[in-house]
This record gives structure tokens, C-alpha cells and sequence, in this order.
């Protein structure tokens, strides 16, 4: 049957069907994840943000969100510095948790 | 039926429990560390959310007390206790003997050097949002030179484990949205920002407060935290900071910075608290009995709080506080 | 003396000897093989070079046997240890030694074959086979002795380790210590057995080295032969490069499970953590626990203490470091992006000064301290420098960070940008505020012609040669050494040169290469904020001990750890002497 249009793909996260294994994963291992108060410090200070998109905020939202191959993508930025980690209000020891996505 | 009840601390909770201690037949004394009464709130200039003069009110809680015998410049020294009730020996040398002690020595503003990426001690246009009061109360402040671009930072050692402090201290978002009326008042061509996580709008009017910075004064505020300060050649301040809302990171110069500062316990009682066997709660506050029924209570009987001792608290809180605790040292007296 | 060349007792001793002996040559082999090539022409090498022999011959001696080592840190361990290994090795010595005075028996021929099997076990039961001069048998019942009173020490270490000075043992399990306890008994044994010829005893004496040799490749005794390998290959200059293969197992057989790293280790706050020290770690690698092997060497600090103290002078931050690297990524990184930056300058074409300029590199971790940076600044103004700032308006990171992660090649695009943007300011000197970075610039970047140095060296310079003027004021400081200058680059004494120009510099309970970790190192990946936080307090709690009136570190990162335990002000050595300039 044709309508004469056609359904664009809808815009809306599917939380229904998100594949959430590499997050749970990250969470048993870093229990401290949750507690992230989504403040942006990790992303202002962050060395690789100054010359990219990288966003430590975003990369966790995304896992959460079904976003995981864009989450990896901004992953390869990171330059590890541990910048993040020191201003985190919450005291999330990212560093270890970003080496932990890249596993 | 004259009993004494030895208050420690003269701000609005100790001044407050005195007046209705009064009323109730006791014999409140008060000591007071500072050379006059009414504490933090005396520095203040005009309160959240309606722009209330302080001073009225402090001016109207000193009238109440001006009969109750009240120690200035002077601190206890030292306090026993024994079937008979407290013993104190003050600073002076001068000995009280009380029924009942209550704790209403409020808290301390956080020191916000220790907060080193913000600058403050090191660049000079840096300030805290207690300075900022003053400023609006004397209209001096060398810093303040007809700013264009002013930013206030929400939770400057709060909500932040780097520095130990895991709370919320409360009454800073209202505090910053007030201030930033306020200085746009005096500069309507400034542009203001507050860098916030969440706007606590808590209280009965607060919620109108931020509706007037929006429609009133046109304050513009940015979700996300700042997190390094440095400044520039001429002399002005850069910020980063995440607007998280937009997801991209954001570089701003500003003319002035205002640093919301925590309240974080005052420490200077801390011998006599340990004296009186009084633990401190996970924040580092005093631990009261429990948070309900036992608000004004301790672990020692004959101890009481009210006011930022225990917790951060706005002036209404540690108003009510401190009437309560003025029932409860009533109640233990009379059912002694 | 029994008219005897063979007693069926030997045989216990024969068996556990052909066994370790087998095993040590196969072990040896294999550990030779697995070194890359160029490693083992180096090693094989090393072996006819003349100094490096002669190193070889004077540890082997100085480490193996007198344990010179231990004797410098603790002399009554350094006893107990040289007493066993010395004796030991001396009975040995001294038993083949008699084999060249034995007169054939009367009636008894010994020849050919039987003669060299004799000689297996004849040094080792010697005086149930033969007789003694009375100057050897001085000597044998002399080491004899030492050996048994090495052993009582051990003894008493084991039931209350504070008498020898220890804290906390290591902690073992079954198989080590039942070979601990048949190596004990093994002595006593053959003392008796020599003064009574009680058969039993003599029974007992060779089936105690039956024990202890069939054990011994699986427990920590296996050290005794491996540190002679291992001290060739050290001498060698080798490096570890796989955690479980060639030069690294050999560092995994030598260790010896001693616990003097446990004390040393700013871990061992508490018994949880100090589960988490290289004695633990080696043994788990040892012993295929790679799990716990990977969680430990990702837990670790990476401060060298543990090697700076170790008796054996084994590497262990670099087998934790391959093994780190041995970790398999699923998600590489891309910096690509690093190609395209460009400094300010170069942007706005100002780079062309010829002038000798000093290049500040702030780094990462000093960018949230501006403290530091705005000091170095008016330092730099003061004395009149010529200087820049490689990294003003944030820059990228050294590339330390990653390669602590182990990740060897993609820390390279950072060090390959910033050795780019420093030789095209045409300065000829770098100055660096964080040790981390000047770690990382020391041993990875090649910058001919440019001169690093770390603010504390700098400062000292600037202060010696009279381009800064101070003034002492009366105020006790006392220096924390951050790991990766003391340590690392033994940089100890120029920044108390420098302090001492601006202050009385009080001593820390723990100084200079003893120095404990601030606990903020971004070596860990795992420590959480609160097991972090208790390291912090037990190493303020060091500094403070001449009670100072303030702490002063050369590091971003120890100051903003220390910052938030210490008592009294923390200050970076690069803000006392803008406090105190004249």
C-alpha cells in the first residue's frame, strides 16, 4: 500500500531497547558512575576537549542512551591526563573508568 | 523559678532562644566570641527572597535581648558537669552556673582559597558572595569598577568531595539569584551569569525569586560548574566551564567572579563540644539526637542546638530552631 | 666413620638434587631463550665484558650470600639472611673442599664411576662417610652454628616480627611454609646426626633436603638460585618487556617473598591495602594469578619505593608496568587531531626570535593549581628571563598519563606534537613544574639542545647565580619529594638548597628516596578516594612530624592531594620565593 509518504526514522531515544551490557559492566566495576551529578567540570577542564568534542559527561550519557559506537568513537581522544578525574566533584575515578570502555 | 540556661553564640539562634527563654521565666546568659551580637546575619544587607533590610531584623532580635545578661569578646573556657547541672569557666575567669546549655554557634563561611582553581587570592577580581554583601552594604569595593560581565559560581565547597564537604549548603542558590538582582540594580548594563547545577528554590517565595532574575533582571544561567579561572593580559577573568544544557564546553572573560561559599561547621568550640561529649555527623556538623523529634537534642542530656550548628540553614530555620529549642530546655527544666 | 662408600639415606638427598638440578637448567634455558634477540647477545655479551663481570662476581658475592643490602637497613636481618646463606654456602664449599683430602678408605677402592657418584652426595654427609681434620671440622661445625643461629632469629621473626624491626610479614600459605619449616629443621638435623650417628637423624637430615629441594621450585626458595641469574642479567642492562617471560621471570623467580617492600609501600595504611604490594603482586604472577596480578599492578602507585628498598633489587614497577601493557584493548586511541594545533605564536608569526629562550611547560595537573603558574611567572619577570610559555591557554599533555596506562605507542602523537612545538620556539631550555611531565620529557623525548629542568633546579639556579634575590624568613618548612623527581631522577638536594634560602627546612620522619607517596599519583587506576585519602593522612602525618609550619612540595598533584588532609598551609616551592623575594 502507499500512502504517498513515508515515515521518517523517529528522533526519539527507544529506552525500551537500549543494550545496556557495557554500562552495567562499567558500573559493577565503578559503583561510583551513578553519582555523577552531570556538572560538565570533566568536560571544560579536559585536555583533548580544548582540539575535540570529547566529553566525558556526554560519553557516559551516550553508554546509557544506546549511543555506544559514538561513546568509542569520542573515546580515542581522551589523552588520559587525569585532569577529569582531579576536578570531579563527586570523586568518579574516571580515569580508570575510561580505560575500562577502551577494554 | 530562676534558672539559668548558658546560650553559646549571639547570633540570630542565640539571640532568638534568649528572647523566648526570657519570656518563660528563665535566666538565659549568652556568650558571644565577637565583639557584638547578631552573627553572620549582621554583615548582611538585604535577605532572600523579598529584599528584606537584615537589619531590621537583627535590629529587632537586639532590642529583645538587651536586658538578658550577655557576655561579649569572650569565650567559654572550659565546662564540667555535675548533678547540679553545667559549670562553666569563661574566658574572663568568670565562672556560670547554668541549667541547661544550648550550642548556637552557627557556622563558618568556606575558606574558598582552598578551592585553587578558582583564583581566589590569586587573581584580584575573584570574591566571595560574603564580600559582595558587604559591598552592596557600604557601596565600597575596589574590585566592583562599573563591571560589564559579572559571573556568580554556585556550590564553591559544596557538593564537592575534593574538599570534604558531600552536602548542600542550602541557602547559596537563592543567595546567588538575590545577589545577582542586586548588583544588576546597581549595574542594569552589566550582563550576569550563575553557573549552577541545580537551582534549590526551596522556600516560600524563593521559585518567584528566579521568575524575577529571568524576567526582571534578565540573568542568564548557565547549567554547568566552572572549573578552571586563570585571566588574561588586560588583567580579566577567563572561565571554563561545561554548558551542559548545549553540550559544548565555554570559555567567557568576566570582569568579576562572586564564589558562592559553603557554610561549613565553626570550629571554634570544638574543645568544649568534645568536653561535652557531642559527636560531629558524617557533614561535620553537630550531631543532634536525631532529625524530627529530636532536632534540639544531643547525646548529652542538658545539651541542646539550634541554628547552622547542625546543618546549613537559612535564617527562618534557625528562627524556628531556635524557639523550639527554647520549648525543649522549658520542658527539661520543669520536668526535672 | 663407617667402612661404607654408599648408605640408602643418600638417596632422599640424591633424588631432590637430580631434581632441582634438572629443573634449575631447563628453567635457565627457557628464560634465555625468551629474551628477544638482541637482548640475549646482549646479556651473553655482558657475560665477557670486564666490568660488567666484575659487577657480576661482587654482587653475587655481596648480594647472594652477605646480603649487604639488608645489612644496611636492618643489620640483624642482614644477620639472619647472611648467616643461612653464607653458612650454607660455606658447608658446601668446605665439604668439596674435603673431597680432595679423602684418603680411600681402608679396603674400600673407589674408582671410575663410583668415585663421581660418591662425590654427589660425599660433601653432604661427609662425616658418616669419612673423617674430618680437626681444622675442617672446626669450620664446618663453626658454619653449622651461624647457620642454626641465623635460624633462631628467623624463628623469632616468625612468632613476633617486631623484635627484628618488621611491621607487617608477608603472608603465606601451605607450600611455603612447610618448606619454610623443613628448611629450618634441615640444620638441627644434621648437627645431630654428626655429633650422636643416630641413623634416624641422618634419615631425617636427607629427606628434610628432599623436601626442600622437591619444593623448592615452587615456593619463594626458588629465589636462592634464580638471584644468580637474575643479578647477570640486571648487570646486563636488560629490561623487562613481557610480565611472565625471559628477563621479567627471572625478577619473578628472584624475589624472595622478604616483605621488606610491604613496610615501604604508602599502601600498607592498612591490611586490605597492603594486599596490594609488589611482595603480593610478585607472588601472584609467580603463581598464574593473573587477575590479581593485573588488579595489583593497576592499583599500584608506581611511587619506587618498593625498588629502592628491595634487598634483591628487583624491578618490580617495570614488570608491572609490561604487564599493564599486556593488557589487550578493544579501543585504540586516535590522535590525529594533535596535527593540526599550532602555537599561538606561530599562529600570529612572532616565532622568529634568535634569542636563548626559556620554554615554561605548565602541564595538565598545573593548569588547576594557578598558583604555580602565576608564581613561575613573576619568578621568571624577577630574574629577568627570556621566556615563554609552552602551554598558556592549556596544551597538551606530556603523554606520561598514558604510558602509565601502558599504552606505549599511543602516547607517542602527544610526545611527537610537543617535541615539534618546542624545538620550533627555538628555545634552549625547558622548564617544568610537574615531575610527572619532567619524568616523561627526561626519559622520552629527544630534544638535543634543549636543557630540561625541573622549577626546583631552576629556582636553585636562578637564586645561585644571583638573578633572584631572596631573603630568609623565620618559618620551619619541611619538603615532601614527589615520587617522580626524588625517586625517579634523585633530585633531593636542590630544592633544599633553595628552601634553605628563604626558610628554616625542618626534616620529614621520611625523606629524600624513603619519601612516602602523597597517595594522589595518577600511577594508580584503581585506589578509590577514600583508600587514597588514607594514604594522604599517613604521609602528611609523616611530614608533620618536626611539626613544620608549612609543607612545601614540588608537584601540582601532591599539593592538591596533600591540600586537602594537611594541617598547616601546603605551598608549591615556586611560591616561597615570590613570598620572599628582597
Amino acid at each position: 500500500m502507499d500512502f504517498g509518504f513515508c515515515l521518517s526514522p523517529s528522533s526519539h531515544v527507544k529506552m525500551d531497547d537500549i543494550d545496556l551490557t557495557t554500562f552495567n559492566r562499567l558500573k559493577d566495576a565503578n559503583p561510583d558512575i551513578n553519582t555523577c551529578i552531570a556538572c560538565g567540570s570533566c568536560t571544560a577542564t579536559c585536555t583533548a576537549g580544548n582540539f575535540t568534542e570529547m566529553s566525558f559527561r556526554r560519553i557516559l550519557l551516550m553508554l546509557q542512551r544506546g549511543k555506544e559506537e559514538e561513546a568509542k568513537k569520542m573515546i580515542q581522544r581522551c589523552m588520559l591526563c587525569g585532569k577529569c578525574t582531579l576536578v570531579c566533584p563527586r570523586g568518579i575515578n574516571i580515569r580508570k573508568i575510561l580505560l575500562d570502555i577502551t577494554r | 523559678m530562676k534558672e539559668n540556661i548558658l546560650i553559646i553564640g549571639g547570633g540570630a539562634a542565640g539571640m532568638e532562644a534568649a528572647t523566648q527563654l526570657q519570656k518563660m521565666g528563665l535566666t538565659p546568659i549568652i556568650v558571644e566570641k565577637s565583639e557584638n551580637l547578631g552573627g553572620h546575619i549582621a554583615q548582611w544587607d538585604r535577605l532572600f527572597p523579598a529584599f528584606h533590610p537584615a537589619k531590621d531584623v537583627v535590629d529587632q532580635m537586639l532590642s529583645q535581648v538587651k536586658d538578658i545578661k550577655t557576655y561579649l569578646n569572650t569565650e567559654v573556657a572550659d565546662i564540667q558537669k555535675d548533678n547540679d547541672g553545667f559549670h562553666a569557666v569563661l574566658s574572663n575567669n568568670e565562672k556560670i552556673d547554668a541549667k541547661a546549655v544550648i550550642l548556637a554557634t552557627g557556622f563558618d563561611i568556606f575558606k574558598a582559597e582552598r578551592k585553587q582553581e578558582y583564583g581566589y587570592g590569586i587573581y584580584n577580581n575573584v570574591m566571595t558572595s560574603v564580600e559582595l554583601e558587604k559591598f552592596f552594604r557600604t557601596g565600597k569595593d575596589e574590585r566592583i569598577n562599573n563591571p560589564k560581565k559579572i559571573g556568580f559560581v554556585h556550590c564553591v565547597g559544596a557538593r564537592d568531595v575534593k574538599v570534604c564537604n558531600t552536602y548542600c549548603s542550602k541557602v547559596c542558590c537563592t543567595t546567588a539569584l538575590k545577589q545577582a538582582c542586586e548588583i544588576k540594580e546597581v549595574f542594569p548594563d552589566a550582563e550576569v551569569y550563575t553557573f549552577y547545577m541545580d537551582l534549590r528554590m526551596f522556600g516560600p517565595g524563593y521559585e518567584d525569586l528566579y521568575l524575577k532574575t529571568q524576567k526582571d533582571f534578565d540573568v542568564k544561567c548557565v547549567r554547568g560548574r566552572v572549573c578552571e579561572v586563570s585571566e588574561n593580559m588586560d588583567g580579566k577573568l577567563v572561565i571554563k566551564a561545561e554548558d551542559t544544557l548545549f553540550g559544548k564546553p565555554l570559555k567567557m572573560t568576566l570582569d568579576v567572579l562572586i564564589l558562592m561559599c559553603a557554610m561549613e561547621k565553626n570550629k571554634s568550640i570544638d574543645t568544649i563540644q568534645q568536653k561535652l561529649g557531642i559527636a560531629d555527623n558524617s557533614d561535620g556538623f553537630m550531631q543532634n539526637k536525631d532529625m524530627y523529634l529530636g532536632m534540639n537534642g544531643t547525646a548529652q542530656d542538658g545539651v541542646f542546638v539550634a541554628g547552622a550548628c547542625t546543618a546549613p540553614k537559612s535564617l527562618p530555620d534557625t528562627i524556628g530552631e531556635a524557639r523550639s529549642v527554647a520549648t525543649q530546655v522549658f520542658n527539661y527544666i520543669n520536668n526535672k | 666413620m663407617n667402612s661404607q662408600i654408599f648408605h640408602p639415606f643418600v638417596l632422599p638427598f640424591v633424588l631432590g638434587m637430580a631434581f632441582v638440578l634438572t629443573y634449575c637448567f631447563v628453567g635457565l634455558f627457557k628464560v634465555i631463550l625468551q629474551l628477544p634477540k638482541d637482548d640475549r647477545r646482549q646479556f651473553l655479551r655482558s657475560l665477557v665484558t670486564p666490568k660488567t663481570a666484575w659487577a657480576n662476581i661482587r654482587d653475587l658475592f655481596g648480594d647472594c650470600l652477605f646480603h649487604v643490602k639488608i645489612w644496611k637497613r636492618n643489620p640483624l636481618l642482614g644477620y639472619m639472611h647472611s648467616a643461612i646463606a653464607f653458612g650454607w654456602f660455606m658447608i658446601i664449599v668446605i665439604g668439596h673442599v674435603m673431597l680432595f683430602t679423602l684418603k680411600p678408605l681402608e679396603g674400600v677402592e673407589v674408582e671410575g664411576f663410583a668415585r663421581t657418584f660418591t662425590n654427589f652426595y660425599y660433601p653432604i654427609f661427609f662425616k658418616y662417610f669419612a673423617e674430618e681434620t680437626p681444622v675442617f671440622a672446626f669450620l664446618m661445625d663453626f658454619f653449622l652454628l651461624m647457620i642454626i643461629s641465623g635460624i633462631l632469629i628467623a624463628v623469632a621473626k616468625k612468632i613476633h616480627s617486631k623484635i627484628v624491626g618488621v611491621k607487617r610479614v608477608t603472608k603465606f600459605g601451605f607450600a611455603d611454609n612447610m618448606i619454610r619449616f623443613a628448611l629450618w629443621t634441615i640444620f638441627p638435623f644434621r648437627l645431630i646426626a654428626e655429633k650422636t650417628n643416630i641413623m634416624a637423624f641422618w634419615w631425617l637430615y636427607s629427606f628434610d633436603l628432599l623436601i626442600f629441594m622437591f619444593m623448592l621450585p615452587f615456593t619463594r626458595y626458588m629465589h636462592i638460585p634464580t638471584e644468580a641469574l637474575f643479578i647477570l642479567m640486571r648487570h646486563a642492562g636488560l629490561n623487562a618487556r613481557e610480565p611472565r617471560k625471559g628477563y621479567a621471570l627471572a625478577q619473578l623467580y628472584s624475589c624472595p617473598s622478604c616483605g621488606l617492600c610491604i613496610d615501604a609501600c604508602p599502601m600498607s595504611v592498612n591490611d586490605k591495602m597492603s594486599g596490594n604490594t609488589s611482595a603480593y603482586f610478585m607472588k601472584k604472577l609467580r603463581n598464574k594469578d593473573s587477575e590479581e596480578a593485573k588488579r595489583i599492578a593497576e592499583t599500584c602507585l608506581m611511587c619506587g619505593k618498593c625498588v629502592m628498598i628491595c634487598p634483591v633489587s628487583i624491578e618490580s614497577c617495570d614488570i608491572k608496568f609490561s604487564q599493564r601493557a599486556a593488557v589487550p584493548y578493544e579501543i585504540h586511541s586516535d590522535h590525529s587531531y594533535l596535527d593540526v594545533i599550532s602555537t599561538e605564536a606561530e599562529r600570529s608569526g612572532e616565532i622568529s626570535s634568535t634569542k636563548p629562550k626559556t620554554l615554561y611547560f605548565a602541564g595538565c595537573m598545573t593548569q588547576l593549581t594557578p598558583k604555580i603558574m602565576r608564581a613561575m611567572q613573576q619568578i621568571m619577570e624577577s630574574a629577568g628571563e627570556e621566556y615563554d610559555f609552552l602551554d598558556k591557554d592549556g596544551g597538551i599533555c606530556c603523554g606520561r598519563p598514558m604510558l602509565l596506562s601502558g599504552k606505549v605507542a599511543e602516547a607517542q602523537a602527544m610526545i611527537a606534537k610537543n617535541t615539534e612545538l618546542i624545538k620550533k620556539s627555538g628555545a634552549t631550555k625547558l622548564v617544568l613544574s610537574c615531575p610527572i611531565c619532567y619524568k616523561v620529557f627526561k626519559d622520552e623525548y629527544h630534544l638535543e639542545g634543549v636543557e630540561i629542568q625541573h622549577h626546583t633546579q631552576y629556582i636553585n639556579e636562578l637564586v645561585k647565580n644571583g638573578k633572584l634575590k631572596v631573603k630568609k624568613a623565620d618559618v620551619n618548612y619541611v619538603y615532601h619529594d614527589p615520587c617522580e623527581l626524588g625517586r625517579a631522577y634523585g633530585v633531593y638536594d636542590e630544592p633544599r638548597e633553595a628552601i634553605e634560602n628563604v626558610g628554616n627546612l625542618l626534616k620529614a620522619k621520611s625523606e629524600k628516596e624513603l619519601s612516602i607517596c602523597c597517595g594522589g599519583s595518577l600511577g594508580s587506576f584503581n585506589l578509590t578516594q577514600k583508600e587514597r585519602d588514607e594514604i594522604t593522612s599517613n604521609s602528611v602525618a609523616d611530614l608533620m612530624f618536626n611539626n613544620p609550619d608549612e609543607i612545601v612540595t614540588a608537584c601540582p598533584l601532591c599539593l592538591k592531594t596533600f591540600a586537602r588532609k594537611s594541617p598547616v598551609p601546603v605551598k608549591d616551592i615556586a611560591e616561597l620565593f615570590v613570598v620572599h623575594q628582597a
